[in-house]
């Protein structure tokens, strides 16, 4: 499942995740934004993993910004930002006859 | 802003690597071992022009392979995917398409200054020099570069071992047909920018000026030369092994390229 919000004068970021029951799984987040250090979306996409299914931003958002690794640097995009996609993620629905392979 | 910007782009005793001709990984690694020099003091401060052997796509550091370029369609026209170790989104670089260069710095000439203003900072000379060429051109949103004829360029930072890396990309040219096979740009992307086709967001160079690629390449130099002093300088043997080694060993790995699958 695919969900994407582009942060208004910020960049795009892009999730992508499966739902197992009502769990979070093989979250990945990435986008043309920029983070310092870069090994901190590691951090970003590993706090997600498990995460309840079908909560609400408001719940993303605070398991994300818990999770940012203190120094860390987000420039263009934000823990809300990727807690949006997260939850158009979950909305999404695979259109038949498209050839997306995620 | 610090008010001395101007003394510190003077104080510096920069050093110029004109256009070479490199492969896509070995451009990207070469930008890794620079940033690592100039960062541990083995190096002075430095302004590289790039050249390319052949067409690539280069990813930024964190965008998702699939998300972004039509794999197939980029072999089936012979480019390189690529992925660079500075955040942003996709360029495709034809070798006489783009105008790029990097910048390697100290991170002690960014002392005081945000992120979004270092952007504004580093490429602020760029500018001004296309502005002597007739170009109206001025810094929107965190990184790019746009113009009365549409947007001509963007940039990338990375932070590392006490060094920054700026590089920013400059359109001369561009091939609407082939990008459209490659990129692909969804609509979530262009929702704030109240525009709706990919093509109208650009205006690259030779659409605005009558100028040839080297000749504007040229111009940039003869500029920063004027502006702030610039000294020429070469890769050395070393950086060069070094290099070979780094674009071998990471940047065309499949691991690191699609690290992002």
């Amino acid at each position: 499942m695919h969900g994407e919000y582009k942060v208004p004068k910020g960049k795009l970021v892009v999730v992508d995740l499966e739902r197992d029951g009502d769990r979070l799984r093989n979250v990945q987040i990435s986008g043309d934004f920029f983070l310092y250090p870069d090994d901190a979306l590691d951090a970003l996409s590993a706090s997600l993993e498990g995460a309840v299914a079908g909560a609400s931003e408001a719940v993303y958002r605070e398991i994300v910004t818990a999770a940012v690794p203190p120094g860390t640097e987000m420039v263009g995009f934000s823990p809300e930002a990727i807690a949006i996609a997260v939850v158009r993620a979950q909305q999404d629905e695979p259109e038949e006859g498209t050839d997306r392979a995620d | 802003m610090p008010t001395d910007m101007l003394d510190r782009w003077r104080e510096q005793d920069w050093q110029l690597i004109p256009p070479t001709r490199l492969s896509a990984s070995e451009n990207l690694a070469l930008d890794e071992v620079l940033t690592g020099r100039v960062g541990r003091g083995e190096r002075k401060p430095t302004i590289r022009f790039w050249q390319w052997a052949g067409p690539a796509v280069i990813l930024g550091r964190f965008q998702s392979v699939q998300n972004e370029i039509d794999a197939d369609a980029a072999r089936r026209n012979g480019i390189e995917i690529v992925r660079r170790i500075t955040g942003g989104g996709t360029i495709l670089a034809q070798p006489d398409d783009v105008i790029m260069y990097s910048i390697y710095v100290p991170d002690s000439f960014v002392r005081g200054l945000s992120f979004a203003d270092s952007y504004r900072e580093f490429d602020h000379w760029v500018i001004d020099a296309l502005g002597e060429l007739g170009v109206n051109a001025w810094y929107e949103g965190l990184n790019d570069i746009t113009s009365e004829g549409g947007k001509i360029g963007g940039a990338a930072q990375a932070r590392r071992n006490g060094a920054v890396l700026h590089h920013a990309a400059v359109a001369y040219r561009m091939d609407h047909e082939l990008m459209g096979q490659v990129l692909r740009i969804g609509q979530e992307k262009l929702s704030d920018k109240g525009i709706r086709s990919a093509d109208r967001r650009v205006g690259p160079l030779r659409q605005q000026i009558d100028l040839e690629r080297e000749e504007i390449t040229q111009h940039f130099i003869d500029f920063f030369r004027r502006q702030f002093g610039l000294t020429d300088d070469t890769i050395t043997p070393d950086e060069q092994q070094e290099m070979q080694r780094l674009a071998t060993e990471k940047f065309q790995t499949r691991d690191w390229v699609y690290f992002l699958p």
